[in-house]
């Protein structure tokens, strides 16, 4: 589905990716853990086409095609997805007008129908049940005056509206009380298929008890250090990240 | 002609119109403060951004005129509407019948018991030249008078129409007295087709813990000119909150000015909706006159075209006005090269316990609200029209009459081309 060969990026020209290898199949989750600052962020940013990234090396293709000639939008119609670390506030503009026009242009892509304000009433209930959202929060502007979990909780609601295939997931953990940790983290499972994958970006193991990965990668410098399967999370709760790092260096200079 | 004297020439010809004689010596005294004088030009600071030269053509006084209300009439408020066509109250196109007991709620043209209040808000502080300008020559207006702690359900509905086959002038006037506990909403719109001037003057007492909500929508015509004063008293522990909504008027002036007493709350917020080669200015005045009030203000421009906006926001906190909290806020969007926005804070403060805050932003579209929202499948343009009404209909959230809600959004929709978008509320 998705495979990253080489990836290197900068921002305001400082290098922040410097080689990123990464392969991702229809089905697999994947998580990253890594420092403050490793690029973890800047790695899902690229990914969906944020403006301020500068992609300066390597290849990503997407379902085959070359991710990096498809405008943004084009990226998000074609099934990819990044819920934000942090969402931005749009003053003005209702959750749900936007939740259905969102809705409405991925449909136009996908060739499926539109749905009309009244129909998409009934669909988006269906939608706020699954994230446990109170009603109000449709009628309010989007994000603006949300909560730090209220946001989260809102960029899983736009996934469960979208369907992504891929879905990139930074730090949806934090901020998250216990309850609602445990809903979005049913939630982001239900959601997955066979034929989607997932990649989450979190600093804890607790939330990987509930959306189980398969892989487990560790992100600092703006490198890939080391894959290991789902147990890697609580070897790097118990031990830090210090052990990763000595290791990648005494085997780079093998 | 030069300009000096299309200026003179044109106070002179407004003030050659009838003269009502209902309040001769309001009348009088507003006269005796306009002799000798003429209209400001940009070289007087207060109209440094906005040329009066435009109104050079001069204005005869409006004649009657009849017009169709239908399209301005909004549900809630079909039965607590008072209609002024050309100046003139039109009782065939005004409906009161669902105003409640208590509420005196007529023309001014009617009045005799409130006279001794007409005129006399915001005594003390100068009188603006369309002030007097109104004063000396208005027709007729409004007047309501809510009683001791009646809280009014229905909100009231004046419609102020203008109909110029050639150049008119019109003076609206509106005269709001809230007694103490009182509550109401009211909203004040003006509409017109054709070019002409209208001065509308509102006067509003509003008593201690009385509570007023004031939506003024201006949707003159594309060629009128719209130059209105607003004065404002709010007594002890007492509310006053305003949106002002510009649409049309080849060129606005709004000037709003509050004096607040102890405790007292105000919100002042505005927005601008400007393209083609339209003005608007906004000169508002907030009075901190006494101790523990608050006031926000948040100001909004919308600025395509070769048009301007112009924005000076004087707080005033006087001595011994401790606890002061003023919040204001000029956020404008330029999407034009050829736009423009002038916008000032004036902040005069003589207490030292205050809390005052101010900024202003001009500028374009937010890139990081741009990207989200394409993130999410919208593209760059459907993204910047989007972005381009929500922060017009920010302002409009919380207007508590719902179809003049929705009416106002559909209309920043058009203007803003989120039209395409579809259903947006
Ligand atoms: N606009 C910017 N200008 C300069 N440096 C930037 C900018 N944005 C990000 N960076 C830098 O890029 C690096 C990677 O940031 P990124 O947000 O990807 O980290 P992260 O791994 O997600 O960290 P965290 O765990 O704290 O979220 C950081 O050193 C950050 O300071
Ligand atoms: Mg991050």
């Amino acid at each position: 589905m998705l495979s990253i060969k080489n990836l290197t990026a900068s921002i305001n020209g400082t290098p922040v990716l410097k080689g990123i290898d990464l392969e991702i199949k229809a089905g697999e989750i994947h998580a990253i853990m890594g420092p403050n600052g490793s690029g973890k962020s800047t790695l899902g940013k690229v990914l969906v086409g944020h403006p301020a990234y500068e992609v300066t090396g390597g290849e990503v293709l997407y379902e085959g095609r070359n991710l990096f000639e498809m405008a943004a939008d084009e990226r998000a119609r074609a099934g990819l997805f990044m819920g934000f670390q942090h969402p931005i506030e749009v003053p003005g503009v209702s959750n749900a007008a936007f939740l259905r026009l969102a809705y409405n242009k991925k449909a136009e892509a996908d060739g499926r129908d539109e749905l009309d304000p009244l129909e998409f009433d009934d669909f988006i209930h269906e939608k706020i049940k699954l994230v446990a959202m109170r009603e109000e929060f449709l009628d309010r502007s989007l994000n603006e005056g949300f909560s730090g979990g209220e946001k989260k909780r809102n960029e899983i609601l736009q996934m469960a509206v979208l369907e992504p295939k891929l879905a990139i997931l930074d730090e949806l953990d934090s901020g998250l009380d216990i309850d609602a940790l445990r809903v979005l983290g049913e939630a982001v499972n239900r959601l997955q298929r066979p034929d989607r994958a997932l990649l989450i970006i979190t600093h804890f193991p607790r939330i990987l008890e509930t959306i189980q990965p398969q892989f487990v990668h560790v992100l600092s410098g703006g490198r890939i250090l080391k894959s290991a399967g789902k147990e890697l999370a609580t070897e790097l709760e118990d031990r830090g990240y210090d052990w990763v790092l000595e290791e990648a260096a005494a085997g780079g200079a093998r | 002609m030069t300009s000096a004297l299309a200026g003179s020439n044109l106070l002179a010809d407004l003030l050659n119109g009838p003269r009502p004689a209902e309040w001769a010596p309001l009348r009088e005294a507003a006269e005796q403060r306009l002799a000798g004088r003429e209209l400001p030009t940009t070289s007087d600071e207060d109209w440094k951004y906005t040329d009066l030269k435009l109104l050079a053509g001069g204005f005869s006084p409006a004649p009657e005129a009849t017009v169709d209300v239908a399209g301005h009439l909004l549900p809630e408020m079909v039965g607590t509407r008072q209609v002024f066509v050309n100046g003139r109250h039109a009782p065939h196109a005004s409906c009161a019948s669902a105003v409640p007991a208590g509420v005196r709620y007529f023309p001014m043209s009617h009045a005799s018991e409130a006279c001794h209040t007409l005129g006399s808000v915001g005594n003390g502080t100068a009188k603006g030249l369309f002030e007097d300008l109104n004063t000396a020559r208005f027709q007729d207006g409004a007047v309501i008078l809510v009683p001791k702690n009646l809280k009014v359900a229905l909100p009231l509905h004046l419609l102020f129409i203008t109909k110029a086959e050639s150049p008119v002038a019109v003076f609206p006037r509106v005269l709001v007295v809230l007694e103490r506990g009182a509550e109401l909403e009211l909203v004040e719109e003006h509409h017109g087709e054709g070019a002409y001037l209208s001065c509308p003057v509102v006067e509003i007492r509003v008593a201690e813990g009385a509570i007023l909500r004031h939506e003024r929508v201006q949707r003159e015509s594309p060629e009128a000119f719209h130059l209105t004063s607003l004065k404002a008293e709010v007594g002890r522990g007492g509310q006053y909150h305003s949106r002002t909504l510009s649409f049309g008027a080849r060129l606005s002036r709004q000037e709003p000015r509050v004096r607040l007493a102890e405790g007292a709350d105000a919100t002042l917020d505005g927005l601008a909706l400007l393209d083609g080669a339209q003005v608007a200015d906004t000169h508002s005045f907030l009075h901190h006159a006494e101790p523990g009030a608050t006031s926000h203000q948040l100001h909004k421009c919308i600025v395509d075209g070769k048009a301007r906006a112009v924005f000076n926001g004087q707080i005033l906190v006087a001595k011994g006005a401790q606890g002061t909290d003023a919040q204001q806020q000029s956020r404008n969007l330029l999407l034009s090269e050829a736009a423009r926005v002038d916008t000032k804070p004036q902040l005069e403060i003589y207490a030292d316990d205050v809390k005052c805050s101010h900024g202003a932003t001009v500028g374009q579209l937010d890139p990081e609200e741009l990207f989200y929202l394409q993130s999410r499948g919208m593209n760059a343009d459907d993204a910047r029209n989007l972005l381009t009404y929500g922060f017009a209909a920010d302002v409009l959230t919380h207007i508590p009459v719902a179809s003049l809600r929705r009416s106002l959004r559909q209309l920043v929709m058009a203007r803003t081309q989120a039209g395409s978008l579809g259903e947006l509320s």
